[in-house]
């Protein structure tokens, strides 16, 4: 798999929470030839299974990948003297907004700006300060009247950007997070596919983290995994930030460390990473990750969780930067991991490997 | 159905202490549900119907419980100290008065030796029950109480407490009772401890294990003075949420019921709310994940002594949820 070719497509879709369905559609026609089945559920997770052999039991313990397709973005709340009020959807950077160019999602696409006053007019203090969001407004180049036919209170709207390529395998993008994970993800598939391994392999692209992990909550509960986990963005070194607030782009996937983590899976990854010296990095996370791991990590009765990232710059902006040798290391690793899972480490965990029978059982598997 | 709404936001119910709102409710929809029962954490849920052709499981929900206050303390001189219940604004409690369970009445006084023009932080704020001393205080630690206010009707709108989630409640009872044949299996569930988190509606959504799921609650309007940018209003009918802090709806449940509406010609609003969340952001997040949207009573003054709906939203929401459920849940 091309993993820039792949972001390409995915990175372009629009997919904000909550309408995740063209980026979904992408993802999962790209998964059906990865993996064997391919679902969608309630939420909009897509969820791909790709069967392992099966222990020498006959059980088939499954674990379950997580990265997030949602994206961050823009909603309409009003539609005002032919412009367009609007709010955030997850925690856009809101000083990037000004003099973007959107796609608003209303009854068809419409291209629209996000305008502002001249600077010729401001004074010196409002020139100084970054405009609040109350004062932000779409123009779609409609008047009122035709605007109020097309648009609605509710819209969905997405910053549009072109992926490009930079210098030294680096791309920047919007929506990298998470979909970088996601291509990592389908790295991983696409390695596997050559590979053998015992365990089934849960591929889900989650819904809805940027506004409170609500997808990964749902399917994991669906798919009720023995062992889950989850791929975000991290901080990666970048001018102005403190490096002990990053991590090293390209120096490979931050492999999490805390108490959202299972430390027998952390130390399993860890090990992996160094006997195939896949480079990796340590990130000690102390409590909440903010990620699909907290929610997959109490599901049920409890799962066993991990955490990989995926170094990045300029998080939560349409120009997010990532290196393409961490993503394929990430996938790579997964693989590797993955490869590795049998019965001796299902009974290491101490997960019950046991059919879910009847309502509520594991849909996907 | 005035009576109705009158007799439940004049009840005492903060979270936690909703059985008077959960009698009142059960005495309505006793002789017209299937069955009525309540649950361990207090939810009662009143069921209807049974699944037919293209019928679901569905679970409607508005929530019993009001924000109030519980006594922390009682000084030497009788004055109480309380902490609040739920989302209580200090603006709103400045100069009201409160109502315990037995009906005695507090007024809200502020210390006044503070930074002139600032506002009072709750532990500034303190309860004259109008006792002498602790010895005679007629309240104890751990007695909590509402707001004290009489329902008003204005003619096409009305005023009182805890509209925040009684008319919810009223919709649903109303609902119950105009809704004769329906293809679903209906649980009209009066949820406990919205207010504090969500927590009734948590555990009753996985009770049930719905198959699509609807909210009734309030929310807020744009249409006072230099009020926040929010196209919602009171009188256009109610509101079909697309998004609020807790949840986005299943988008094929708001087209449901934007649908449904538009068949029927009730005029309706499309909401999106920037602060607070209802019981649907977690009956949607249920099990492995339901269907779930919310229908809005647009509401001024919410969290206030005072909040205020128009009648005709009410109806409307009455008509609205009477329609959809009469038919097949086309939710795609």
């Amino acid at each position: 798999m091309k993993v820039a070719e792949f972001l390409k497509r995915i990175t372009e879709a629009s997919g904000v929470s909550g309408a995740e369905g063209e980026v979904g559609t992408i993802v999962a026609e790209t998964f059906r030839t990865l993996a064997d089945e391919v679902r969608s559920d309630v939420m909009g997770n897509v969820i791909a299974l790709k069967r392992g052999e099966g222990l020498p039991s006959g059980e088939h313990p499954r674990v379950m990948l997580a990265g997030h397709m949602d994206e961050i973005g823009l909603m309409v709340t009003k539609v005002e003297d032919g412009f367009l009020r609007f709010t955030t959807v997850g925690g856009f950077d809101v000083r990037t907004l000004l003099g973007q160019e959107v796609l608003v999602h209303g009854r068809r696409p419409l291209r629209g700006v996000i305008g502002c006053r001249p600077p010729h007019v401001l004074t010196p203090a409002e020139n100084e300060r970054v405009v609040p969001l109350q004062e932000l407004f779409i123009d779609v180049g409609y008047e009122e009247e035709p605007l109020r036919e097309l648009v609605r209170v509710g819209d969905f709207v997405t910053v549009r950007r072109e992926q490009i390529e930079l210098a030294g395998g680096r791309l920047a993008a919007k929506a990298l997070d998470d979909r970088a994970a996601v291509a990592a993800i389908g790295f991983c598939l696409d390695l596997l596919k050559k590979r053998r391994h015992q365990w089934d392999v849960c591929a889900v692209a989650t819904v809805q983290e940027e506004v409170g992990l609500r997808g990964a909550i749902t399917s994991a509960f669906g798919v009720a995994p023995h062992l889950g986990i989850a791929i975000d963005v991290t901080f990666g070194s970048q001018y102005g930030v403190p490096e002990y607030e990053t991590v090293e782009m390209g120096g490979g996937p931050p492999i999490g460390l805390g108490p959202n983590f299972h430390p027998k899976v952390h130390e399993r990854l860890v090990e992996t990473a160094k006997a195939l010296e896949i480079p990796y990095q340590i990130d000690p996370i102390p409590g909440r990750s903010g990620t699909d791991a907290w929610a997959i990590q109490v599901t049920r009765e409890g799962i066993p969780t991990a955490l990989l990232s995926i170094p990045l710059r300029y998080m939560h902006t349409p120009v997010e930067t990532v290196d393409v040798r961490d993503i394929e290391r990430t996938g790579h690793l997964m693989a590797e991991f993955i490869c590795g899972l049998d019965e001796t480490f299902a009974s290491e965990l101490g997960v019950q490997v046991r059919r879910l029978n009847g309502q509520g059982g594991p849909t996907c598997c | 159905m005035k009576e109705l709404i009158k007799s439940l936001v004049e009840a005492f119910g903060p979270s936690g202490s909703e059985d008077r709102v959960r009698d009142l409710i059960a005495a309505e929809v006793g002789k017209v549900a299937r069955e009525v029962r309540t649950d361990a954490l207090g939810n009662l849920i009143a069921t209807v119907g049974s699944k037919g052709a293209g019928g679901r499981r569905v679970m409607l929900a508005a929530h019993m419980d009001e924000i109030g206050i519980v006594v922390s303390h009682i000084d030497a001189k009788g004055f109480v100290r309380f902490g609040g219940v739920g989302g209580v604004f200090r603006l709103a409690l400045i100069g009201s008065r409160v109502r315990f369970a037995d009906g005695r009445i507090g007024v809200i006084g502020s210390e006044q030796k503070r930074v002139e023009g600032d506002l009072p932080r709750l532990d500034q704020l303190f309860i004259d029950v109008g006792a002498k001393d602790r010895d005679s205080a007629p309240v104890k630690v751990g007695d909590v109480a509402c707001f004290d206010r009489p329902f008003v009707d204005l003619g096409g709108r009305l005023v009182a407490k805890a509209m925040d989630d009684r008319i919810g409640c009223a919709v649903l009872v109303q609902v119950l009772k105009e809704l004769g044949e329906t293809p679903h299996e209906v649980h009209f569930v009066f949820t406990v401890q919205e207010e504090v988190g969500l927590r009734g509606a948590q555990t009753s959504a996985y009770g049930i294990d719905a198959e699509l799921a609807i909210a009734v609650d309030v929310t807020t309007t744009g249409d006072t003075p230099e009020a926040r940018t929010m196209a919602v209003s009171l009188g256009s009918g109610p509101a079909v949420k697309v998004k609020d802090r807790g949840m986005l709806s299943h988008p094929g449940v708001r087209r449901w019921l934007v649908e449904t509406a538009e068949r029927e010609g009730i005029p309706y609003q499309l909401e999106v709310l920037e602060a607070g969340t209802t019981d649907a952001a977690v009956m949607q997040t249920t099990r492995a994940g339901v269907p779930a949207g919310v229908l809005s009573i647009p509401t001024r003054y919410v969290h206030t002594p005072s909040e205020m709906v128009d009648y005709e939203d009410v109806l409307g929401a009455v008509r609205l949820l009477v329609a959809a459920l009469r038919g097949p849940a086309e939710i795609g």
